[in-house]
């Protein structure tokens, strides 16, 4: 290598040596920017997300609503910062490593890599070395498949199991004929006020005792009704302290077990203010069979099994509620469904029944309701309708999707719909009997406005609907016209709602009187049997009998 | 020794760091599919990563470039067997199909392509898509594969960074070489059951041809970059599904580069020169052991092979689940199931806009369910290849062959013609020492002395 080949060399070595230098220094800086960068993720800020929950809480709140944007701005600058540092780095790093590698091939060029001749060739090893990787390769073989057969065996994949079992199975909810064959919601199956495949008795006296099979106190007082899974019968009571969830044995009356759903995260320290006639527990409970499912007017949310044995526990927010939450829960499928509707906004929740995911959270533009949500097949598919001021809105269970909005409420709604045969039945006092037609849902098909429910809700069947109202009127209407085809007046008023059973109606006043009626054309009155305490709730029907929650106690009524 | 001009090569390093420059020049254009929003607040949105569609003229421009690329490659390796000129076509190669073309279409992903079309019959694919999997290929059934040698953007980035090569042992570069068998058959059969182009997906240079990929991948790349400077072209050797193809072609070759334009006098200097093993050196027929040993170790081989055939089938069909965990819809069933259980606390976007879409779940877990039949079905050919690959190099490695001179291994030579120089009769093709200066280097080898002076006698 003469003079000026050994200042070359040494000039590109000096360089590739630059290059490496500040390509490892670079790499070091533009990794510490990507972690950087991971932990100022826009999407997922934390700041935001918390200030995104106060701004539920108080929607208006233009202040906090430019705070958020101001913030949200200054997240994305500097994110998109740090993409651009990143990529300004790699075009950098790009050229560094290349100088170097220019650098270094250059320099490769002045040396020699020929081999050594004056030594004597190597040995012929061709066969051993045959031999060698054929043993590794058997070994290698062997290892390859041993891990893959390990990995078969190790990864089960449950889907495999689950989809060869079949829909039903695969499903884990029951189906429409055991939720009718059960009572496992408000209303019974489906929260319409029917009861299907149902005898019950005509007669019975509660003071006297006559065709009480056995009277149960229930420790906790509660507006909300009993529900019932095969031979056990569940209902919730609470007061400011306590949450409490009964299963009562539905031959004997006697108290399995009870559960105090308490320490649930998130519930509030400061319990709810909330009116005499509402209390704590009055949204009725749901069940699927697989679980049992309550709701507080704490906002208090939770899951137990048949056992009492607590499956999950949460809080949805202290509900903003002035007279106290009492939307009752329903379960569709894998999930039960909760109508949430506050002052400051609603929401129809859908959540995981098995864990209390909350799998969609639709936001609904209407006022405060206390009406239970209904889940009805219209025909072609399954509804969750909500009645609520000023919209009756349905929506897709499955997903929250909206699906069709009709306006023709008022004021503070409390009772819930009523349906039959494709058509919806809302009521409201001041507001309006309106009937909607779901395969038509673009306006109210017919409307009354006299003698209307505040509390109760009517039922529909046979073409007729029946509505009663708290001042003691009954009402009964074509179903499809409109037409009042008859008009009852009681001395006490109803706050319970009407159960068609078979061909009769079943309607008990705030006295715990049990109207029973024919379900016609024409009032017939059948029978009026006395509780002999005062009632509010609704009746539950199943094995032929008849419970009934009073003021105090529990009521198995039957022949 | 030095077989180019120093200033030669200043000059033509200084064109390869102008055209390496070019890319970062934004010489690409992109199209957007949908309208731009407006962002009132001034915000402008970053540049596109990822390709756009090219107009079908670009394409056939595409196609042509690749023509003319495989031409002037096999025309330098095999007329003017000129490593230099190779050099200069693999950094322009380089740039136009890798940073140009940001990596896409490329001869290697187009495997899935094909395989897609083949077992989907709705996917039309594109004309140019087909000719840039088959060219390579014929010209290789002709030339040998000349298309890595300097046409391959995937190869000439590592070919790029090859800086001190170590000879990888001979057992470990043939445990190695069963993994490209491996990735070609997993590529297939995830586009035979629709999971996806895993090739493209796991394509570890594409974020460097589009300044930009995943943190992962960017790491992932780096490494073997990284290893490529030791271990020549590990990619190429130890993972391209590609390079199965090309290596069965190769082996059929018509006419393949040798290392020598004549003959060969065994003088044995261009023995370390291949950074990739793809030398064959002379041998004799020499076992170890009885011959009749050997005879019956390579008979219980081929009894046994229907055995590596069936029983790899059966293993790997028993990965279904795992494998079909790549499927988008297995693995969204699966999550489904993990949130339903609570197992998975956190809802994905995914499963977010599923539930959205209000398909029933039966029918997305019965879909799980029959994809993983697919992959079950799948599995079996799979395997069965495996095990077939594993038994016929087996076989192979229990089979001698008498090698008379130093030659390339057919298969695995990449004709990049690193070793041309090396042979001294190369140089007495290009006129720089006589061939009784080319016999006397022969002549430094004893052996190839002791043969000299037989044939002298």
């Amino acid at each position: 290598m003469n003079k000026s080949s050994r200042i070359l060399y040494n000039i590109t070595k000096s360089a590739a040596v630059v290059a490496v230098v500040l390509a490892v220094i670079l790499s070091i800086l533009m990794i510490a920017n990507y972690i950087q960068t991971k932990s100022v993720d826009p999407l997922n800020s934390k700041a935001i997300a918390q200030l995104l929950d106060q701004l539920q809480e108080n929607p208006n709140d233009q202040a906090l609503k430019e705070q958020i944007r101001a913030l949200d701005l200054l997240a994305r600058k500097a994110y998109f910062t740090h993409l651009w540092q990143l990529r300004t780095g790699g075009y950098l790093l790009f050229s560094f490593v290349l100088v170097f590698l220019i650098a270094f091939k250059y320099m490769s060029s002045f040396k020699s890599y020929l081999p050594d001749l004056n030594e004597a060739a190597p040995a012929d090893v061709t066969w051993e070395n045959k031999l060698l990787s054929r043993k590794y390769l058997i070994y290698g073989g062997l290892a390859l498949f041993a891990i893959a057969f390990v990995l078969g065996v190790l990864s089960q994949s449950d889907i495999n199991k689950i989809g060869r079992l079949g829909a039903a199975q695969l499903s884990a909810f029951p189906s429409v004929e055991e939720l009718r064959e059960n009572w496992p919601n408000f209303r019974g199956p489906e929260g319409i006020g029917i009861a299907y495949h149902a005898k019950a008795p005509t007669e019975w006296d509660g003071e006297s005792g006559e065709n009480i099979v056995w009277k149960t106190p229930i420790p906790q007082s509660g507006f909300n009704s009993p529900i019932i899974w095969e031979d056990k019968i569940f209902l919730s009571g609470a007061d400011r302290r306590t949450q409490v969830v009964y299963c009562i044995e539905a031959d004997s009356g006697k108290i399995l077990w009870e559960h105090t759903l308490d320490d649930v995260p998130g519930s509030p320290a400061e319990r709810p203010r909330t009116s005499e006639d509402t209390g704590f527990a009055a949204p009725t409970m749901a069940t699927d069979g697989q679980r049992i499912y309550v709701v507080f007017a704490t906002g208090d949310i939770g899951a137990l099994d048949f056992e009492g044995k607590r499956i999950w526990a949460k809080n949805l927010g202290m509900p903003e509620n002035h007279y106290g939450h009492s939307s009752s829960l329903i379960t569709y499928r894998n999930m039960l469904l909760v109508q949430y509707d506050q002052n400051s906004g609603g929401h129809l929740l859908g959540l995981n029944a098995r864990t209390g995911a909350i799998l969609y959270d639709t936001p609904r533009d209407t006022d405060i309701s206390w009406a239970s949500p209904i889940v009805v097949n219209t025909g072609t598919r399954d509804e969750v309708i909500l009645n609520s001021n000023p919209y009756v809105i349905s929506y897709d269970p499955q997903t929250g999707r909206e699906l069709w909005r009709v306006r023709c409420m008022l004021g503070e709604i409390a009772p819930s719909l009523a349906y039959t045969d494709g058509w919806v039945y809302a009521v409201n006092e001041y507001a309006r009997l309106a009937a909607i037609d779901t395969n038509n849902p673009t306006e109210v098909a017919w409307e009354y406005i006299d003698d209307l429910s505040e509390v109760s809700s009517p039922v529909a069947a046979k073409g007729l609907l029946f509505m009663p109202s708290s001042y003691g009127t009954i009402s009964c209407f074509d179903a499809k016209t409109g037409e009042r085809l008859w008009l009852h007046e009681h001395e006490e008023g109803f706050y319970s709602s009407p159960i068609l059973v078979g061909e009769n109606v079943y309607l008990m006043d705030m006295d715990g009187l049990m109207l029973i009626f024919s379900a016609a054309r024409e009032f017939e009155l059948l029978k009026s049997n006395s509780l002999g305490e005062r009632a509010m709730t609704i009746p539950a029907f199943k094995h032929g009998r008849i419970y009934i929650r009073g003021e105090k106690h529990l009521f198995c009524i039957g022949d | 020794m030095r077989f180019c001009s120093r200033s030669a090569k200043t000059v033509f390093l200084l064109v390869l760091c102008f055209l390496l420059f070019l890319p970062s020049m934004n010489l690409s254009q992109t199209q957007e599919r949908f309208p731009k929003p407006d962002f009132q607040s001034g915000y402008t949105r970053p540049d596109l990563l990822t390709p756009t569609p090219r107009s079908q003229l670009l394409e056939y421009l595409d196609v042509l470039v690749l023509l003319v690329a495989l031409a002037l490659a096999t025309y330098f390796a095999h007329k003017l067997r000129s490593r230099r000129k190779l050099f200069v076509l693999m950094v322009f190669s380089l740039i136009y199909f890798g940073f140009f073309r940001k990596g896409c279409v490329c001869s290697i992903g187009a495997i899935q392509n094909v395989g897609y079309a083949i077992f989907n019959s709705g996917y039309a694919v594109p004309l140019t898509v087909i000719i840039f999997f088959i060219l390579p290929l014929v010209f290789t059934l002709f030339f040998g594969r000349t298309f890595c040698a300097a046409v391959c953007p995937l190869g000439a980035v590592q070919d790029a960074v090859v800086l001190k090569p170590t000879k990888v042992p001979a057992w470990l570069a043939e445990v190695l070489g069963i993994l490209p068998y491996i990735y070609l058959g997993l590529a297939v059969l995830f586009v035979a059951t629709g999971a996806g182009f895993i090739i493209c997906q796991y394509d570890p240079f594409i974020g460097f041809f589009r300044f930009g990929a995943s943190f992962n991948m960017m790491i992932f790349g780096a490494s073997i970059l990284l290893l490529g400077t030791v271990v020549a072209r590990p990619y190429c050797r130890f993972l391209c599904p590609y390079g199965v193809l090309l290596n069965w072609m190769s082996r059929l070759s018509r006419w393949h580069v040798k290392i020598t334009p004549t003959e060969c006098n065994k003088c044995r200097l261009c023995e370390e020169s291949c950074p990739f093993g793809a030398i064959k050196t002379p041998n004799e027929p020499r076992y170890q052991g009885s011959k009749e040993k050997t005879v019956k170790s390579l008979a219980a081989l081929l009894v046994m092979l229907p055995l590596f055939i069936g029983g790899g089938g059966w293993i790997v069909s028993r990965l279904d689940e795992s494998l079909s965990r790549q499927h988008f819809t297995v693995s969204l069933a699966e999550q489904i199931l993990l949130e339903e259980r609570g197992e998975s606390t956190v809802l994905t976007e995914e499963t977010k806009a599923y539930r959205a879409s209000g398909k029933p779940r039966e029918e997305l877990f019965q879909e799980a369910v029959s994809i993983q039949e697919k992959f079950r079905l799948g599995g079996w050919f799979l395997g069965g290849f495996i095990g077939l690959i594993l038994g016929l190099k087996l076989l192979n490695l229990s089979v001698l062959r008498r090698q008379l001179e130093y030659d390339v291994d057919t298969g695995t030579c990449l004709s990049c013609g690193r070793c041309f120089a090396y042979c001294p009769f190369e140089h007495v093709r290009l006129g720089l020492i006589t061939p009784e200066e080319a016999a006397a280097q022969g002549a430094r080898d004893p052996e190839a002395r002791e043969k000299n002076e037989n044939e002298n006698v």
